[in-house]
């Protein structure tokens, strides 16, 4: 099923350059719903082949093993949501008038661009050229973030750019320590940059790959990919460009870019891994991750602006999951992947909810938002359940991740889950005593009213997202098992408890 | 790969390497923009040269591709954007700083013996013609970092970023021979577009605040 890779990568290009010549609105919400439909088929097609142990590759460059598939399916699936709620959200901000045709049509160009540079850096055999990539969505990302014309946007954008460029510049350094060490073993080339290549080097007895150059590359590319990913003490643009994003920028951001950034860190791990043994990197991720959960829980707790309030709970999640790859072993390493893909189903859902709050209430102030419930059933179950599970109450999936990192994390150290347990439980109290808020009590007399046929867009992308949550969360014995362990042996290489 | 004259090779990469790194504190040392830009001018044309005799002493034609785009992209072009982007702003007033010019300076001396010293271990797996321009790398990125965050205007960020990116390429070019053409390629499109974008929001920056202090950018906190 190589055409259909070539098909899923080539998707948001093509939608990206013919939005370009766009003239009339209807024909724009045609096209990238169709592009939304194009990218699940393809990503359909491409897992499918991927489960089934059939090699998916273009040329030497194009390679979509198990973590890749995994990636794949994340991305194409929020996206095309993200792209139905888009073609919504940014529809009524059109016919309000907040925006003009041209404006409303370099969204989509962006958010395309965006999303095509994301895609191809998860199916790049090559860490040079995923570098090249994750830079490209970065800039993309940028010139979504300070859409919005207002002095804060303007601000979050300029954060948003310093601090990722410079977290890029670190992990494009991380990336030439690699190559300066592989090319003396796999010799100058491409080869020196292969995923692959590299993997077997690293997995092979007398390595060859030094040890002491992996540790410092790991180093870097900790730090700058870990920047993108929102990761303490790096996470200082996330709440700012999530709160000042147009929303489904936010929802792309919280669920796609920051896993993208894990992603990267992923990948170096799995080489860096065999060298230098799982407790080097082990132990610099789960300090992170302690870090990022702390800080979140403790300004969540301050917060009073409601996307604000879900940037902050990103951050905890990415914490949460650079716990589950720092204890490592199997559990550990199995419930990060699954919190990787719950969250991003949910958090892109809470965000999806919190846009139509927005454009109802015209303010992202917590204290002024009171009973969505009766004013909005879709709109307030649906940031309610999204918040419930964010939050990890059962049955959802990420209360069964976040059971399976603490266990894991019980059998590392015992200190370590009962820190584990306590942050959770602050970040519980901090997520869902505001939501509660925002959910329930009287409706407001007054409110904006939004355009019915935007209005089923955004819902759909809103129920399709939580429903998918809940049938992985429910399903997850059954189904994401045989799928999701072939990626974990890809990245735990040796899964041993120290 | 072959090695012609290895003494004088090495010897005069060193000094363009070298030469990259004095440009790099004279940047820092710098109190007007326009001044800082020229020299990240010339900064990128002593590492075009170091490219260069890399290509010349390694016999590696790849990389004097690498030299002329860094010549065209990084001597030429992002220069006169950011002159343009000076006019504009109409910024030529000093440089202002979070940290003053002495201790910057002390600063960036203490950043090179920190990278010299961590790329000590690991120098010696290097090929024998640009030993110690990996640890001259690592402080121009270094360097270059400290001078994003102890600038408060917008355009001294910019040449941060951008010394960070001529560290970088020096890295890759000095301590790996140059990566894959096409790598090479890729990181220079990289770059142009975002020097282009950051000049884009620096115009937005100073229309909406009307002042590039990024200091004054202090709507969004807890």
């Amino acid at each position: 099923m190589n055409a259909a890779l070539l098909i899923l990568i080539a998707a948001p290009l093509a939608a990206g350059l013919l939005s370009l010549v766009v003239r009339t609105r209807p024909v724009m919400e045609r096209l990238q719903l169709a592009h939304a439909v194009v990218l699940w088929a393809a990503m359909a097609a491409v897992v499918g082949s991927v489960a089934a142990g059939d090699e998916v590759a273009v040329g030497s460059l194009l390679h979509t093993d198990p973590l890749s598939a995994f990636m794949d399916f994340m991305l194409a699936f929020v996206a095309g949501t993200a792209l139905f709620y888009a073609v919504g959200y940014m529809g009524e901000e059109l016919s309000r008038g907040h925006l003009n045709f041209p404006r409303y049509r370099r969204f989509f160009v962006y958010f395309d661009l965006f999303l095509f540079a994301m895609m191809l850096a998860v199916n790049l055999d090559n860490i040079a050229l995923m570098w090249i990539a994750v830079e490209g969505s970065t800039i993309s990302a940028a010139l979504s973030v300070g859409f919005d014309r207002t002095k804060a946007a303007l601000e979050a954008g300029w954060k948003y750019i310093i601090l990722n460029f410079v977290g890029i510049a670190l992990a494009l350094f991380g990336t030439v320590l690699v190559y300066y060490t592989s090319e003396h073993v796999l010799g100058v080339g491409m080869e020196a940059l292969s995923w692959t290549a590299l993997h077997r080097a690293a997995g092979s007895a007398s390595g060859g790959l030094n040890p002491v150059v992996l540790k410092m590359a790991f180093v870097f590319v900790m730090i700058g990919y870990g920047t993108k990913a929102g990761v303490a003490p790096m996470h200082t643009w996330l709440p700012d460009a999530h709160a000042e994003a147009p929303t489904p920028i936010s929802a792309m951001l919280s669920g796609l870019m920051l896993n993208l950034g894990l992603y990267a860190v992923l990948r170096l791990k799995s080489i860096v891994d065999p060298a230098v043994g799982v407790v080097f990197t082990g132990s610099i991720m789960l300090g992170l991750g302690l870090l990022s959960m702390a800080i979140a829980a403790i300004f969540m707790l301050i917060q009073r602006d409601y996307k604000r309030l879900l940037a902050y709970s990103s951050i905890e999640h990415m914490g949460i999951v650079l716990i589950g790859f720092g204890v490592g072993g199997p559990i550990g390493v199995f419930g990060g992947f699954f919190h990787m893909l719950n969250h991003a189903l949910t958090k892109s859902a809470a965000f999806y909810a919190a846009g139509m709050v927005l454009l109802r209430h015209g303010h992202k102030i917590i204290q002024g938002v009171t009973g969505l419930w009766r004013q909005a059933p879709a709109v307030g179950g649906g940031l309610f359940l999204a918040g419930v599970a964010l939050a990890g109450l059962p049955p959802f999936g990420l209360f069964i991740s976040e059971i399976l990192i603490a266990t894991a994390a019980y059998r590392y150290q015992h200190w370590i889950a009962y820190l584990f347990l306590a942050l959770l439980a602050l970040a519980f109290a901090t997520l869902i005593a505001p939501l509660s808020r925002m959910t329930l009590g009287e409706a407001p007399s007054e409110s904006l009213a939004v355009t019915y046929s935007s209005d089923r867009l955004m819902t759909s992308a809103l129920g399709i997202n939580l429903a998918a949550m809940v049938v992985i969360g429910l399903l997850l014995p059954v189904v994401s098992l045989d799928w999701l362990l072939p990626i974990s042996a890809l990245v735990e290489a040796k899964a041993v408890f120290p | 790969m072959p090695v012609s004259h290895p003494d004088l090779g090495s010897q005069l990469i060193n000094l363009c390497s070298m030469l990259l790194l004095l440009t790099t504190f004279a940047i820092v040392a710098q109190r007007r923009l326009s001044a800082c830009v020229d020299l990240f001018a010339l900064q990128s044309l002593f590492l075009a040269v170091t490219a260069a005799l890399v290509a010349w002493f390694t016999g590696s034609p790849h990389i004097y591709i690498a030299a002329l785009l860094t010549i065209a992209i990084k001597v030429i072009a992002i220069p006169m954007i950011l002159k343009k982007v000076i006019e504009r702003v109409n910024v030529k007033r000093e440089v202002e700083f979070v940290i003053n010019i002495p201790p910057s300076l002390l600063i960036c001396g203490a950043l090179v013996i920190l990278a010299f010293s961590v790329t000590e271990p690991i120098a010696k797996l290097g090929f024998l013609l640009t030993r110690d321009s990996l640890a001259i790398a690592l402080a121009i990125v270094l360097i270059g970092f400290f001078t994003m965050i102890s600038r408060k205007k917008a355009i001294t960020q910019i040449v941060g970023f951008l010394m960070m990116e001529n560290g970088l390429f020096l890295g890759a070019t000095a301590s790996a021979y140059g990566m894959p053409l096409i790598v090479e390629l890729g990181v220079f499109f990289d770059v142009l577009v975002a020097a282009l974008i950051i000049g884009v929001y620096t115009h937005r920056l100073q229309d909406t605040f009307d002042s590039v202090d990024t200091t004054k950018l202090t709507g969004l906190k807890e």
